[in-house]
C-alpha cells in the first residue's frame, strides 16, 4: 500500500470533512434550538453561492466585499424562511415541519433558476492557488483553504455558544424551552437567531463548496452528506456534528478512492444504516425518554 | 338538504357508501372512469394513467405515513424494485403479467419489512433517513448488478398481455390501471374499517400507548410497511409495463419527495387524501406547462420565464398547504360536501 | 302524466348528453389550443427542458429549432409546404416529456419530433414504433439510440457518445506517431450519460494499442476532486478524456493538474465542447481539446446553410455574436427533418415513419451546407463525423486541432 498517497488521499477528505462539519454544525445549531430538520440546507448554501457569484462575479467587486455581503444575504435568507414558513409551524409535527423545508427547497431552486439561470457557473477565484506541501503531501490549495476558514467560523461559533449571551439563551432554549421562557429569554427571537447563526455557516460553507465544485441550481444534493453527517453524529450533538462532519468527508473520499466514485454515497449511506441499527441516536444524539 | 341518519345497525353505520346518493354518485364515478377511453385522446389518457399509478403509489404511502405515522423517503425505490422485479422476470423470463404483477409487490413488501425492521428503535426522523440511506443502496444496486438489471441503462419490458391480448397501447392499459387503483383504494378505506387498520392509528397517534393497549408495536409497524411497499411494488410494476423501460433513473429521490407532497397536499391520514394528491400534484405541472403554451404565442420567451415557476410553485403547494391548510385537499372536499348536505343552511 | 315525463327525460338526454359531448370535446381537444390542421403542413414537436439540469441546452435547441423554421418558412418551406413547430417544456423529466409527447401528438400530429433526452428517448420508442407517423432525433447522443433494429425511427444528429469517444481515440492514435502507447485516462460521471461510451472507448483503447491507465467514476454536479486529481497525479497519463459533465468537476481537473505541473491533454465531448468552458474556466480552459460534429457559429468555416444561418440570427437578434452548440446542432436537426421530408415527398408523399426511414437512409454523401466538414449518410442512424477541436484563450474561440474524421 502507498501510504504517502493514502495521506494525501485522506488529507483531501479530511478538507472536504472540515467543510461538512461547518454545514452539519449550522444544522445542528437550528436544530438544537428549535427541533427543525432543515432539508434546505444545500439550498440555501446554493443561495448564498450566488449572491456570491453575483456581488463578485458579474458586479466584479472584490471578494473581500462580496463574500461579508453574501454571506450576510444568507443569513438574513435563513432569518426571512424562520420568520416566514418556520414560525407558523410551531408545534406541528415534526414531519409537517420537514415537509415545509423541503417546499423551501423547491422554491430556492426555482427562483435560483429564474433569477440566475441554470446554467452551470464558476465562481470567480479569490482563494490563493499556490500548491501546499504538508511534508511530501500534496494539498489542494482551495480545499486547504477551505478547511482553514472552516476550521476558524466553527472555533468562533463554539466561543460564542459558551461564552456569549446569546450563547447561553440558545443553550437554555434547546435544554428546556418552557424553563428558558419563564427565565425572560424571548425564545422567538432565540429561534430567529438560530437560524440566521444556521444559514451563516451554510453561507460561508456554500460558497467554499461553489468555489471548488462549480455552482448551478442543483448544488443543493450535497445536503443529503450533510444528512448523513448529522444522523450519523446525533441530530442534537454540536461534538457528534463536527466529528462526524469529518468522519464522513474522510471516510467517502477513501471509499471514492479505493472503490470508484460511484461507491461514495453507498458508502456513506450503508454506514449509515449500520449505526442507526446499533444506536438509534446517532453516536452522540441524546436519547429521548418518552412518557404517556 | 340531507336530514338526519336513520341506521339501526352498527354495520349500517360503518357503510362507506352510507347513503343511496353516495352510492349513485360513486357508480356514476366509476361509470365515467370505465367510459372515459371513449372520450378521452391520447394526452389525458396518457395522464389519467399515470394519474391512477401515482394514485396507488400515493395510497400506499399515505398507509405507512398517514396513518401508521411512520415518514418514509423510500417510496420511489420501493416502486423501482416492483418496476425492476416486473422488468426481470418479463423480459428474462417471459413470465406473463397475472403474476409478475403481484411478485412485483411482493418483493417489494419483503424489501419493506426489512427496511422496517429498525422501526421499532428508529423513530421519527431518523428513520425517514433510515428509509433514505435503503432507497441509496437500493438505487446503487439497481444501477451497478449488471447481469441481472441491465445496470445504467435500464431494461426494456415486453407489453403486457392478458388472455392473449396484447396491452400495448396506453388506451389497452388504461382500464387496468385504472381497476387496480379503485381495488387499492377500496382495499385501503376498507382496511381501516378493520383491526389491522385501527392498530395502525393507534401506533401514530401514540405507540407507546398503543404499545399498553396491548398492540404488537414490531409486528403491525412491519405490517404497515410491508403493505404500503406493496402498494408501491404494484404500482412500479405497472410503471414499468406502461413506460416499457425501466432504468435506475427513473425511480429518482425527488420521486419519493413527490409522493409525501401528495399525501400532504392531499391530506394525511384520509384516503380521500392520497387520491387528490396524487390527482393535484400530477396535473398541477400539466396545467402550469398549458397556460405557459397558452401564453408563448403572445410572448415567445414565456418558456425561458415562466418554466422555472414550476419549481416555485410545487415547492408553495407544499409550504401554503402545511400552513393554512394542513389537513389538506381532502378538509376542503370534504367542506364542500358539508356545504351542500346542509345548503340552505350556514355551515 | 307519460308525456310530462317523456319530456322531462328528453330534456335531461339533452342536458347530460350536451354535458357528456362538451366535456369530451374539451377532453379531445388535449385542453390545448386548437389549431386547424393544414393538410399539407409539417409539423415538428419537441420537449425541450427549458429548466432543470439540462436548460443550458434545452434553451439553445428551442432556439435553433424555432430560428431554423421560422427562416426555412421565409424561404419557401419544404416545397412550398409551412412547417410549424410546437414545444413543450420538460424540465428534464422522462414522465413530464412523454406527456408532452402525448399532447403535441394528440393535438398536432407531427412528422417530427425532438427529444430531450436518452431515458425519454428510450421511453417512447415503443410507442414511436406503434405509431409510424413520426420520426425523433434530439439532445441525447446515447449509443443505444443509432440501432436501426431497435428504434428504426430514431436518428442521431451526430456521433453517438461512443463514437465521440472514438473519434478522440482515433485523433490520440495518429497524433503517437511511434514511440511508447500513449497513456490515456478515462473519467466519467456515474450516469447513464457518463457511462455510455465506457466499454466501447475500453475496447477501443485496446485495438488501437494504446494504454488506458486510470479510470475515474465521478458523481455528477458539484463535488470535491482533490482525491481523484491524486490518483490521476500517480498514474501519469498524457490524456484525460472527460464524458458525462458540461462544466464542473472538469476545470478542477485542469487547475489542479496544471498546479502540479502535469503536462497531460484534457479533452472533452459534445456537450462539455462549447463557449460556456471557455467563459467559465477563463486562462486554464487554453489548450482543452475535443470534439465537435459541427463547425462553431463563431467558426472561420463557411457555407450556404452556416452563412443563412449567421444571417438570420444577425437579422432577428443582432446583438448576439455567438450561438451555443446546441443551437447549432437543432439548427442542423431540423435541416435533417427538411432533408428527410423532402426525399420522402419526392418519392411519392407517403409521409409515414416507414417511408421517412427509408429517406432517412437514402441521405449519403449528403452536403451539409457547412454546418459539417464532411458530406454525411446516415445509414446507421448517427452521423459519426467529427473534429478535434482546441481552445485558443487569446481569442476565446475553439480552433481545429485537426481534420475532418470520420469513423469507419
Amino acid at each position: 500500500m502507498d501510504w504517502l498517497f493514502f495521506g494525501e488521499v485522506s488529507l483531501a477528505g479530511l478538507a472536504t470533512g472540515g467543510l461538512y462539519a461547518l454545514i452539519a454544525l449550522g444544522f445542528v445549531i437550528i436544530y438544537k434550538a428549535t427541533r427543525v430538520i432543515n432539508f434546505a440546507v444545500g439550498e440555501m448554501m446554493m443561495i448564498s453561492a450566488y449572491l456570491f457569484l453575483t456581488f463578485a462575479g458579474l458586479l466584479d467587486w472584490p471578494w473581500y466585499v462580496s463574500l461579508p455581503l453574501a454571506v450576510i444575504g444568507g443569513s438574513l435568507l435563513g432569518g426571512v424562511i424562520e420568520r416566514v414558513a418556520i414560525r407558523p409551524m410551531l408545534g406541528e409535527n415534526p414531519i409537517s415541519v420537514v415537509m415545509v423545508t423541503i417546499g423551501i427547497a423547491s422554491v430556492l431552486i426555482g427562483l435560483a433558476e429564474m433569477l440566475w439561470t441554470a446554467d452551470p457557473q464558476l465562481l470567480p477565484d479569490f482563494l490563493p492557488g499556490e500548491p501546499l506541501f504538508i511534508g511530501e503531501m500534496y494539498v489542494a490549495p482551495k480545499s486547504a483553504w477551505a478547511f482553514i476558514i472552516a476550521a476558524c467560523v466553527i472555533a468562533i461559533y463554539l466561543l460564542y455558544f459558551r461564552f456569549s449571551r446569546g450563547g447561553v439563551a440558545l443553550r437554555a432554549t434547546a435544554s428546556d424551552q418552557a424553563a428558558a421562557y419563564s427565565m425572560g429569554i424571548a425564545v422567538p427571537k432565540v429561534f430567529s437567531a438560530a437560524w440566521i447563526a444556521g444559514a451563516f455557516a451554510a453561507a460561508i460553507s456554500g460558497i467554499l463548496v461553489a468555489a471548488s465544485g462549480g455552482l448551478s441550481p442543483q448544488m443543493g444534493v450535497v445536503g443529503l452528506s450533510i444528512l448523513v453527517i448529522v444522523i450519523l453524529g446525533g441530530l442534537d450533538s454540536i461534538l457528534g456534528a463536527l466529528i462526524g462532519g469529518l468522519f464522513v468527508g474522510w471516510f467517502e473520499t477513501i471509499a471514492g478512492t479505493y472503490l470508484g466514485g460511484e461507491y461514495r454515497q453507498l458508502a456513506t449511506f450503508s454506514l449509515l444504516a449500520l449505526i442507526l441499527i446499533a444506536r438509534p441516536y446517532g453516536l452522540f444524539g441524546t436519547r429521548e425518554i418518552e412518557r404517556l | 338538504m340531507r336530514i338526519g341518519d336513520a341506521k339501526t345497525s352498527y354495520i349500517a353505520d360503518e357503510q362507506i357508501l352510507d347513503t343511496p346518493v353516495r352510492r349513485a354518485w360513486f357508480t356514476a364515478l366509476l361509470v365515467l372512469i370505465a367510459a372515459f377511453p371513449l372520450i378521452g385522446n391520447d394526452y389525458t389518457i396518457y395522464l389519467a394513467c399515470l394519474v391512477a399509478i401515482n394514485v396507488i403509489s400515493a395510497t400506499g404511502l399515505n398507509i405507512l405515513t398517514g396513518f401508521t405515522g411512520q415518514i418514509s423517503l423510500g417510496q420511489a425505490a420501493f416502486m423501482g424494485l416492483g418496476g425492476y422485479t416486473v422488468a426481470v422476470l418479463a423480459s428474462r423470463w417471459g413470465v406473463p403479467f397475472i403474476f409478475t404483477l403481484p411478485l412485483a409487490g411482493l418483493a417489494s413488501a419483503a424489501f419493506g419489512v426489512l427496511v422496517g425492521l429498525p422501526s421499532l428503535r428508529v423513530k421519527g426522523l431518523y428513520l425517514a433517513i433510515a428509509t433514505l440511506a435503503a432507497s441509496v443502496i437500493l438505487h446503487f444496486v439497481f444501477a451497478h448488478w449488471d447481469p441481472v438489471t441491465g445496470g445504467i441503462g435500464g431494461i426494456s419490458i415486453p407489453p403486457a398481455s392478458l388472455f392473449g391480448y396484447v396491452l400495448d397501447r396506453d388506451r389497452d392499459m388504461y382500464w387496468l390501471i385504472m381497476a387496480l387503483a379503485v381495488l387499492a383504494c377500496m382495499g385501503a378505506r376498507n382496511l381501516f374499517r378493520t383491526r389491522v387498520g385501527r392498530a395502525f392509528i393507534a401506533i401514530r397517534d401514540r405507540d407507546i400507548s398503543a404499545e399498553v393497549l396491548g398492540i404488537d408495536l414490531l409486528r403491525w409497524k412491519l405490517y404497515a410497511f410491508a403493505l404500503s411497499s406493496f402498494y408501491a411494488g404494484v404500482a412500479g410494476g405497472l410503471f414499468a409495463y406502461f413506460f416499457r423501460v425501466v432504468t435506475p433513473e427513473s425511480f429518482p429521490l425527488t420521486m419519493s419527495i413527490f409522493f409525501l407532497a401528495a399525501i400532504i397536499v392531499g391530506g394525511m391520514g384520509t384516503i380521500m387524501g392520497g387520491i387528490l394528491g396524487a390527482i393535484f400534484m400530477t396535473l398541477v405541472p400539466e396545467a402550469l406547462r398549458f397556460i405557459t403554451s397558452a401564453v408563448t404565442p403572445f410572448y415567445p420567451q414565456a418558456p425561458v420565464v415562466l418554466s422555472p415557476m414550476r419549481e416555485v410553485v410545487f415547492g408553495l403547494l407544499i409550504v401554503l398547504f402545511l400552513i393554512f391548510e394542513p389537513h389538506g385537499l381532502a378538509e376542503m372536499w370534504r367542506r364542500l360536501r358539508r356545504f351542500f348536505h346542509l345548503w340552505p343552511f350556514r355551515t | 302524466m307519460s308525456t310530462v315525463q317523456g319530456a322531462a327525460s328528453r330534456r335531461d338526454v339533452l342536458k347530460y348528453g350536451g354535458a357528456a359531448a362538451a366535456l369530451g370535446l374539451a377532453l379531445k381537444t388535449g385542453f390545448g389550443p386548437r389549431i386547424a390542421l393544414a393538410a399539407d403542413e409539417i409539423v415538428i414537436g419537441g420537449s425541450l427542458p427549458m429548466t432543470g439540469v439540462f436548460a443550458f441546452a434545452g434553451i439553445a435547441g428551442h432556439q435553433g429549432l424555432n430560428d431554423y423554421v421560422e427562416w426555412l418558412n421565409e424561404n419557401g418551406g419544404i416545397d412550398g409546404r409551412k412547417v410549424r413547430y410546437v414545444m413543450e417544456d420538460t424540465g428534464y423529466k422522462v414522465d413530464v416529456s412523454v406527456a408532452a409527447f402525448k399532447k403535441i401528438t394528440a393535438a398536432h400530429k407531427p412528422q417530427f419530433y425532438f427529444g430531450d433526452s436518452t431515458g425519454f428517448e428510450k421511453a417512447i420508442a415503443s410507442e414511436l414504433n406503434q405509431l409510424g407517423s413520426t420520426v425523433m432525433s434530439g439532445a441525447s447522443f446515447a449509443s443505444e439510440l443509432a440501432d436501426p433494429q431497435r428504434y428504426p425511427y430514431h436518428f442521431i444528429a451526430g456521433p453517438s457518445y461512443a463514437e465521440q469517444v472514438g473519434i478522440l481515440l482515433e485523433y490520440i492514435k495518429a497524433e503517437a506517431s511511434g514511440g511508447a502507447a500513449p497513456k490515456v485516462a478515462l473519467v466519467y460521471s456515474d450516469t447513464e450519460f457518463g457511462r455510455d461510451p465506457i466499454a466501447s472507448a475500453k475496447a477501443r483503447i485496446k485495438t488501437l494499442g494504446l494504454e488506458l491507465v486510470d479510470e475515474i467514476v465521478t458523481k455528477p454536479g458539484s463535488v470535491d476532486v482533490s482525491a481523484e486529481v491524486l490518483k490521476l497525479r500517480r498514474s501519469r497519463p498524457d490524456y484525460v478524456i472527460f464524458h458525462g459533465y458540461v462544466l464542473s468537476p472538469i476545470n478542477e481537473f485542469i487547475v489542479q493538474m496544471k498546479q502540479m505541473g502535469l503536462k497531460t491533454k484534457f479533452m472533452g465531448t459534445y456537450y462539455t465542447m462549447d463557449k460556456l468552458l471557455i467563459d467559465q474556466v477563463g486562462e486554464p480552459s487554453d489548450g482543452f481539446m475535443g470534439v465537435m460534429p459541427y463547425n462553431y457559429y463563431d467558426s472561420d468555416a463557411n457555407g450556404p446553410n452556416l452563412d443563412a444561418m449567421r444571417a438570420y440570427t444577425r437579422k432577428v437578434a443582432p446583438d448576439v455574436t455567438y450561438r451555443p452548440v446546441p443551437y447549432v446542432a437543432s439548427w442542423f436537426t431540423g435541416m435533417l427533418f427538411t432533408e428527410i421530408a423532402r426525399r420522402t415527398l419526392a418519392a411519392g408523399g407517403d409521409m409515414s415513419a416507414k417511408a421517412m426511414k427509408a429517406a432517412l437512409e437514402s441521405i449519403e454523401g449528403w452536403d451539409t451546407g457547412g454546418i459539417m466538414g464532411l458530406p454525411v449518410s446516415l445509414k446507421g442512424h448517427s452521423v459519426p463525423v467529427g473534429r478535434i477541436y482546441q481552445v485558443k484563450f487569446s481569442e476565446k474561440r475553439y480552433v481545429p486541432a485537426s481534420d475532418w474524421i470520420a469513423l469507419t
